[in-house]
């Protein structure tokens, strides 16, 4: 126990006043009854005192006694002489009796304190629990138990975490002592595992008292405790509250790592999709190229012209199949590193959406394209040529999923401020929990049919479009078959000056 | 059309693959082919060779391919054909403000490669004294000064006629912007009402002449560059 126990003077002044009033009571009955029977009253005395106030104020209460009944009732009166060898004993049963009842009652009274301490202490505790529970990162937990540790122990607190012997700062007063000299012994405790600093014999010289934060793992963060008036610490109270911050900290920090490992583990699968889909996606088409190729090396003279001029009609289509992929690659990174260059000026939409199918003619097989330009829609500002990647994408898409012989339409009309634009095939159409997601990278929709492609060309439209400041969506057709919707500016608007 | 056997072509590319790829297409169709897989060899070449075309890459290993036109066009007025994987516009239209003939960008279609070739090499070719124009459906007479698609005469205004006529002069080449608007208007600089100017005549051209506008075949738009007449129907 390091509480103060300062001598007070009241405990004494009162059993000074008790035995002088026992006395004057004494005094008051003298002659009524025996004097030896005052013995018994004077003992009352001894006994509240002992209760009361312990050992010292009962020691002090009997002996105040004994000499205030030898001095007015044992003969010869008003002297401390004694001539009767009988009250010596009556004076150590005094003694005896005011010592075992002192005794016994500080151990009940020591009883009951430790019983309103622990109470308070427990109740301390649960609320720290409490806010512990509820908190969920490293940084909550330090301000959780940097504030109660605080509020109980009435001092300035500081929570470092440490990690491999390196100490970080995570909750502190403002008024706690942060400098190089309280920093090293807040590791030297980390690294040793023992308190250390103000009041104990490690380090004493600091402003701080440092305590280990420990699991069974090690420690693994140091509480830190400052009093600007040195004053002591209820050394329980802090074992109790470093041993529940500890069990915090560790599942905070534990559950940190979890959602490191989370995070690390989904990068990983993206990369593992990325690497999967351009090596699939890259492969496929080299395959059909190398597999003609080498064919036709081998077998040219003794092959049927027909199927020559075939094997070569599939070599030149997966050469061209890959020239895209290549192509929505390359876009795609410039889209996600923002090195995309857009350079908006007026365009003929027809112009934008004729030079798109122009590219993609050999791609259309026997579908039919039918574009349908609102009258009143001629310039709409945009980036033609990046524009015409999107249209090249839609495009590419409406055939990829519909049948042949079907018809693909591209239409413009003007809503509001903006030009609606729409791809409508009449294919299979989008499950509609992936309307959302065929915007994201390498996400591609489920399918009635094993369908090539690589996820990238919606998500580089997407990035298109919003670079156009417009938006972009997907929506299945009452009919049958999808639509992908673009809302573009249709008005180039005026420049705010500096860029 | 017909190419004069004999004519000679210079490759100039780092990659001995592509090399030896167009001196095949080419040879096959009775060009004399010579390669250099760098700059200063082009430049030698080209000086002591003299051939009546140069098909060149940008990105060469010893020094940059505008600087190889450049040192070309001081000396000679020989068609080049720029072949790059370089597809941004600036590039484009940088070569061809630098004087070269045509632009196709890696990898490109061997029979395009060739009508591109047939097309510079028809500026050098005299005696093409024609009046007459075909393309598909679509004839000019210029002598006449009549168009017609089929046996339709077509009404172009003046303006539509000029750039009609640019078009067709430069036989399937890409004309540019800037060559349209300072050739048909006097304006040297592509402002954007100029620009609107432009577009406004090749949208009333196309539905004058394209048998469906939405999809031109005859006048085709080099993106951010220019338009060309298109030879193929």
């Amino acid at each position: 126990m390091l509480r103060q126990q300062g001598i007070k003077a009241l405990p004494y002044i009162i059993s000074a006043v008790m035995v002088g009033t026992v006395t004057v009571l004494c005094l008051l009955l003298n002659g009524h009854i025996d004097p030896a029977n005052f013995a018994v009253i004077y003992i009352l005395a001894v006994v509240l005192s002992a209760v009361w106030w312990g050992m010292w104020p009962s020691i002090f209460t009997s002996i105040l006694g004994v000499l205030a009944f030898d001095f007015f009732f044992v003969h010869p009166l008003l002297t401390f002489a004694v001539s009767d060898l009988s009250y010596i004993y009556i004076f150590a049963g005094y003694l005896v009796v005011g010592i075992v009842v002192s005794l016994v009652a500080s151990r009940a009274r020591e009883q009951a304190r430790q019983a309103q301490g622990r109470e308070q202490r427990t109740l301390v505790l649960y609320r720290l629990s409490r806010e512990l529970a509820a908190s969920d990162s490293i940084e909550e937990v330090a301000a959780a138990i940097k504030k109660n540790t605080g509020e109980l122990l009435e001092c300035s607190t500081a929570i470092y975490t440490g990690r491999s012997n390196e100490l970080f700062l995570t909750a502190a007063d403002a008024d706690f002592p942060v400098d190089e000299h309280e920093r090293a012994v807040a590791t030297w405790v980390l690294v040793n595992g023992s308190a250390a600093g103000a009041l104990t014999r490690t380090l004493a010289a600091s402003k701080g008292l440092y305590v280990p934060l420990k699991t069974v793992q090690g420690t693994i963060g140091v509480l830190g405790l400052y009093k600007w008036d040195n004053g002591v610490y209820d050394m329980e109270m802090i074992e109790a509250l470093s041993s529940q911050s500890s069990v915090a900290l560790q599942r905070a920090i534990l559950a940190e790592e979890a959602r490191l490992a989370d995070r690390a583990k989904e990068n990983n699968r993206l990369q593992a999709v990325l690497l999967n889909s351009i090596s699939h996606d890259l492969r496929t088409p080299l395959v059909s190229i190398t597999g003609a190729l080498s064919t036709l090396k081998q077998d040219f003279d003794s092959m049927d012209p027909e199927v020559r001029s075939e094997m070569l009609e599939t070599a030149h289509e997966e050469s061209l199949h890959l020239n895209r992929l290549v192509g929505n690659l390359l876009d795609i990174t410039r889209v996600e590193s923002g090195t995309l260059k857009i350079n908006i000026k007026p365009c003929d939409l027809r112009d934008v959406i004729g030079s798109s199918l122009r590219v993609l003619k050999d791609r259309m097989e026997n579908r039919k394209a039918v574009v349908d330009i609102s009258e009143g829609i001629f310039e709409v500002p945009m980036d033609f040529v990046l524009m015409m990647r999107v249209f090249m994408n839609l495009i590419d898409n409406a055939v990829k999923y519909s049948a042949t012989e079907s018809v693909i339409k591209i239409s413009a009309a003007i809503s509001g401020e903006n030009v609606l634009i729409k791809v409508v095939d009449n294919g299979f159409g989008i499950p509609a929990k992936d309307l959302e997601r065929i915007f994201d990278k390498f996400y591609r929709a489920e399918k009635p049919r094993q369908v090539a492609g690589s996820g990238l060309g919606l998500s580089i439209c997407r990035g298109i479009v919003e670079a156009h400041h417009g938006r972009i969506w997907a929506q299945n057709n009452p009919a049958g078959g999808a639509s992908i919707c673009m809302e573009l500016p249709a008005y180039i608007k005026e420049e705010k000056h500096g860029k | 059309m017909e190419n004069k056997p004999g004519l000679s072509v210079l490759v100039v590319d780092d990659e001995r693959t592509i090399r030896s790829f167009l001196k095949a297409t080419l040879k096959s169709k009775g060009y004399s082919v010579s390669e250099a897989k760098d700059g200063a060899t082009a430049n030698e070449l080209t000086a002591s060779l003299n051939p009546d075309l140069v098909i060149l890459d940008l990105g060469l290993p010893d020094m940059d391919g505008l600087d190889v036109l450049k040192n070309i066009r001081k000396a000679s007025n020989v068609p080049v054909i720029i072949l790059s994987v370089r597809d941004d516009e600036s590039d484009k239209i940088a070569a061809l403000d630098m004087g070269a003939d045509d632009y196709l960008t890696k990898p490109f279609d061997a029979g395009e490669l060739l009508a591109r070739i047939r097309s510079v090499l028809r500026r050098i070719q005299p005696g093409t004294a024609d009046t007459v124009y075909k393309t598909g459906k679509l004839t000019m007479d210029t002598a006449r000064h009549q168009v017609t698609i089929g046996k339709e005469p077509v009404k172009l205004t003046p303006m539509e006629y000029d750039f009609l006529k640019m078009l067709v002069i430069s036989g399937g080449r890409v004309v540019t912007h800037k060559r349209i608007l300072k050739d048909i208007w006097n304006r040297d600089e592509e402002t954007d009402d100029a620009m609107h100017l432009l577009r406004v005549t090749v949208s009333n051209i196309r539905n004058k002449i394209e048998p469906d506008p939405n999809r031109p075949v005859y006048i085709t738009t080099e993106p951010g560059i220019g338009y060309r007449l298109s030879e193929e129907e």
